[in-house]
Order: C-alpha cells, then sequence, then structure tokens
C-alpha cells in the first residue's frame, strides 16, 4: 500500500519514491524476528508501530527516510525495545 | 631456527592467533547475516546451515592466508632469517598495534570497523543477500581478506616463526593458529545456534569494543617487543660475547 507522500533518500542523490507501508511494515517485523520475537507477537509490534508513523505522516507532503527510521525507532523503543535496539544499529554493525 | 626453541615458536604462534582473535570483522558479518537470516523467518536448521558454512569459509582462508604467507617466505627467505628481517617485522608489528589502538573502531555507535566503506558496504549487502550456505562460505573468505589490514601482522609473523618448524608442526602450528583465531568467531556461532538473542550479542560486542581494541593492539605490540628482543637483541648480545 503507498500513500501520497514523497520520501527523499538519505544519500540525496537517488530519486525520491511513494511511501511504502509494506516496506515499513516488513522491516519492523525482521527487526522483531531478529530478536526471536514469537511471529504472532512480531505481527502485532509491526502493526503498532507502522500505525503510529501513519499517523506522524498524516500531515506531511514529503519526509525523509532518515526521518521515517527515526520516528519508527521512537515508537519501536516503546513496544519492543529489544527489536528497536537492532532496528537502530543494525547499519552500524560493520 | 634462530633463538627459538618449538616450545616458544608455538607461544609466538598462540599469542599471534590470539590476537587474530580479538579483530571483530568476520563476527560482524555473522552477526549481520543471521540478523538477516533470522527477518526473513529461516528455519533452525537451515540458519545453521548458514552460519556453518560462513565460519567453514572464514576458517579456510585463514589456513590458506597463513599457508601462503609461509610459502612465500620459505621461497624468498635463505635458510637463516637475517636479523634485518626480524627487526623489519618487528617493526612492521609493533606498527600495526599502535594503529589498532588509534583507527580500529570508527569514531560512531555502534562496531563499525575503520575498512573502506565501499567494502563494508558490499559484505553487508552480501549478508543481506545471501541465502544459501555455498554463498556464506564465500562471504567467510571475502570477510577474512576484508580485514588483512590488520590480520596481515599476526598471520605474517607467525608465517615467519612456521617456516623454521619441521613439516608436522607446521601442520600443528597452521591448525593452532586458525583454530584460536576462529574461537570467537565459534562461540557467536554456538551462541546464535543456541537461541541468543542478537540484540544481547550485539551489545555486548558493543559494550567491550574499547577493551577487544586494547587486547588486539597491545597483542601485537608485546608480539613485536618480544620477537625484537629475542631475534635481534638476544642475537647480537650472542654474536659480540655479551650474552652466554
Amino acid at each position: 500500500m503507498s500513500l501520497a507522500i514523497d520520501v527523499v533518500k538519505r544519500s540525496g542523490k537517488r530519486p525520491t519514491e511513494s511511501f511504502d507501508l509494506d516496506k515499513l511494515l516488513r522491516s519492523v517485523l525482521a527487526a522483531c524476528l531478529s530478536v526471536r520475537t514469537p511471529e504472532g507477537e512480531a505481527n502485532d509490534t509491526a502493526r503498532k508501530v507502522t500505525g503510529a508513523v501513519v499517523i506522524w505522516l498524516d500531515t506531511k507532503p514529503a519526509v525523509t527516510s532518515h526521518d521515517i527510521r527515526r520516528i519508527t525507532s521512537t515508537h519501536l523503543s516503546r513496544f519492543h525495545p529489544e527489536a528497536a535496539y537492532f532496528y537502530q544499529h543494525h547499519k552500524h554493525i560493520i | 631456527m634462530g633463538n627459538f626453541d618449538t616450545a616458544s615458536s608455538f607461544a609466538i604462534i598462540l599469542l599471534a592467533a590470539l590476537t587474530h582473535a580479538s579483530f571483530q570483522l568476520s563476527i560482524s558479518v555473522l552477526t549481520l547475516l543471521s540478523g538477516h537470516a533470522l527477518g526473513r523467518k529461516t528455519a533452525h536448521l537451515r540458519l545453521l546451515r548458514l552460519s556453518g558454512g560462513f565460519m567453514l569459509g572464514a576458517g579456510v582462508m585463514t589456513i590458506l592466508m597463513v599457508s601462503f604467507v609461509a610459502y612465500l617466505l620459505q621461497m624468498l627467505l635463505p635458510a637463516t632469517t637475517p636479523a634485518i628481517i626480524w627487526a623489519a617485522y618487528s617493526g612492521g608489528v609493533i606498527g600495526v598495534g599502535v594503529s589498532v589502538w588509534l583507527f580500529y573502531w570508527r569514531r560512531e555507535p555502534g562496531t563499525t570497523l575503520w575498512i573502506p566503506r565501499s567494502f563494508a558496504r558490499h559484505l553487508a549487502d552480501r549478508a543481506k543477500a545471501t541465502k544459501n550456505s555455498a554463498e556464506t562460505f564465500g562471504l567467510g573468505l571475502t570477510s577474512i581478506i576484508g580485514e588483512l589490514l590488520f590480520t596481515f601482522a599476526p598471520i605474517a609473523i607467525s608465517a615467519l616463526v612456521l617456516i623454521r618448524l619441521s613439516p608436522e608442526e607446521q601442520l600443528l602450528g597452521i591448525l593452532l593458529y586458525a583454530g584460536v583465531s576462529l574461537l570467537p568467531l565459534l562461540v557467536v556461532g554456538l551462541l546464535i545456534g543456541g537461541g541468543h538473542k542478537l540484540s544481547d550479542i550485539q551489545r555486548w560486542r558493543e559494550a567491550n569494543k574499547r577493551f577487544l581494541q586494547f587486547v588486539a593492539g597491545g597483542g601485537l605490540i608485546i608480539l613485536g617487543v618480544f620477537v625484537y628482543v629475542q631475534q635481534v637483541v638476544v642475537t647480537a648480545m650472542s654474536v659480540t660475547g655479551g650474552y652466554q
């Protein structure tokens, strides 16, 4: 599902893309599963987090991918701190 | 074989391997690889196969690297290694040790290593895309190459010591080096296979990264000083009659 919101990529070199809710849901779900959360709980957490992000996006015509990541991390920290840690840090492992 | 008896040769190989074991690139790649595999709902047995393939690749490349450098040195050096070579090696190892203290981690959160960013991105992309054990084997090979900037020092000093041993002892030395240097990778692989959370493993690594850096750099400096004293200073004193 795509909302009519443009996402500006982090480096600014790649073209903008439409916000993809399924992509966000998959990334949060993957973070939850990576820390061995049971599948049902992981799905539930992913839905709650993406729901909160969609509310935040409601009034914005364009956002950066960095902002989406930051807000998602904030909400994920409330619902699942372990998954939030992995979500925030997986780009800083290597 | 200069001033080294077999016991001190194996002690040097052991110290070099322990220093090598404190380097973290392979562990980072294994953590990332397992994270992506778990995130894709990979079955447990398949996860074990992927980790096993990665560790096997890292082990094979470590053995190949030590054997290759030892073979090269055996071809290039005379029967008795000149003191100047030992001095140059010791200086190089101490230099790498100081560099590890100064540069090993990047000044940013997480466990980001001081390796070329394009190479780190390549490893991260491959860890995400890899789905079978043959690919993880290749990734294991590559991760050892990626850290050669730092691991070349312990590999080279072990190779220099190895070529003065008998063929049977050489084989034992290579296996000892590979076994010890891969121990942390094996431990992390077992922890992941045993069901531990990746977030706990990564938190521990992040909390102790400065200690690991200190151990790796300090180990190299001690190794360099020991080899210099044993092979250059003691040999010079023996020749001039100052040490009997």
